[in-house]
């Protein structure tokens, strides 16, 4: 499953670079209204398999509500299995949200898939 | 509803979720034309992309109706108005709850939160003939 595409279009790409556990799923593009159904699909599949997925944030240029509702629900997903979802690599529009929100204090966030790795310096969120 | 003072600039969309993104970029293309800085333009955006998010996830529109969602952007001389009108009906989305625990946590209800968040202005105003939400943004002074 690893390097695995889906939901590929011009604007939006979902890649599963590391199947796991922990998987790690790089997402590119925009996650809004449209493309956030395409998402939940993939998460689903990736935790019931991995349990705990690390999500590279850092190629997402836009997400909305409808992505937060995504990952929230992915992370219930994942406690449910006994596993966790981490954030890693969110640009400043996206973390924007995040905080604006409140949803930021649920989640790991962490600056790089590598640090989400170690589970070293999360930036925000439940410290591991 | 107050009237609308200064140049209008009008886009209506099919009520379906990728036509979101057209609207995103009209409305920020036409908010570059006051003097928003970059990181206000984007708040814009996403504001009206949740405004119209809402009427294409929560709008029931009665039978005979265009399926549409018109959007209103004007620039008056301090701020800028986007209005979005659906033919539907349906109530304000609510707030998420405050302080909920992580598992409890609702997975909607954000976009008014982030509206209200990103906008100065927000009001919501249920008709007849379908469902106005009306956004300011005001330019820094």
């Amino acid at each position: 499953m690893a390097g695995e595409s889906r939901g590929t279009s011009a604007k939006f790409v979902i890649q599963i670079t590391q199947p796991g556990p922990p998987a790690v799923v790089a997402i590119a593009g925009e996650v809004d209204l449209a493309t956030a159904p395409r998402l939940k699909e993939v998460l689903v599949q990736v935790i019931d398999q991995a349990k705990t997925v690390i999500l590279d944030l850092s190629g997402a240029t836009y997400m909305d509500s409808t992505g937060l509702g995504v990952l929230i629900g992915s992370l219930k997903h994942a406690r449910e299995v006994g596993g966790d979802v981490k954030l890693a690599g969110l640009v400043p529009k996206v973390r924007r949200v995040f905080s604006i929100t409140g949803v930021d204090k649920v989640f790991e966030i962490y600056s790089s898939v590598e640090q989400a790795m170690t589970g070293d310096q999360a930036e925000g969120g439940i410290a591991s | 509803m107050r009237t609308l003072l200064g140049p209008k600039v009008e886009v209506r969309i099919p009520r379906k979720p990728e036509y979101v993104s057209v609207v995103r970029m009209a409305v920020g293309a036409v908010a570059s034309k006051m003097d928003f800085g970059f990181d206000v333009l984007d708040d814009i955006k996403l504001a009206v992309a949740e405004a119209c998010n809402n009427a294409i996830e929560h709008a029931v529109v009665p039978e005979g109706h265009p399926n549409e969602i018109t959007i209103t952007c004007c620039l008056e001389q301090h701020q800028l108005v986007v209005i979005v009108c659906d033919p539907g009906v349906h109530p304000p989305p609510e707030k998420p709850a405050a302080q909920q625990a992580p598992d409890d946590l609702p997975e909607s209800g954000y976009g008014l939160l982030l509206i209200q968040a990103l906008m100065d202005e927000l009001t919501w105003e249920p008709g007849p003939s379908g469902t106005t939400v009306r956004m300011v943004k005001r330019l820094a002074r």
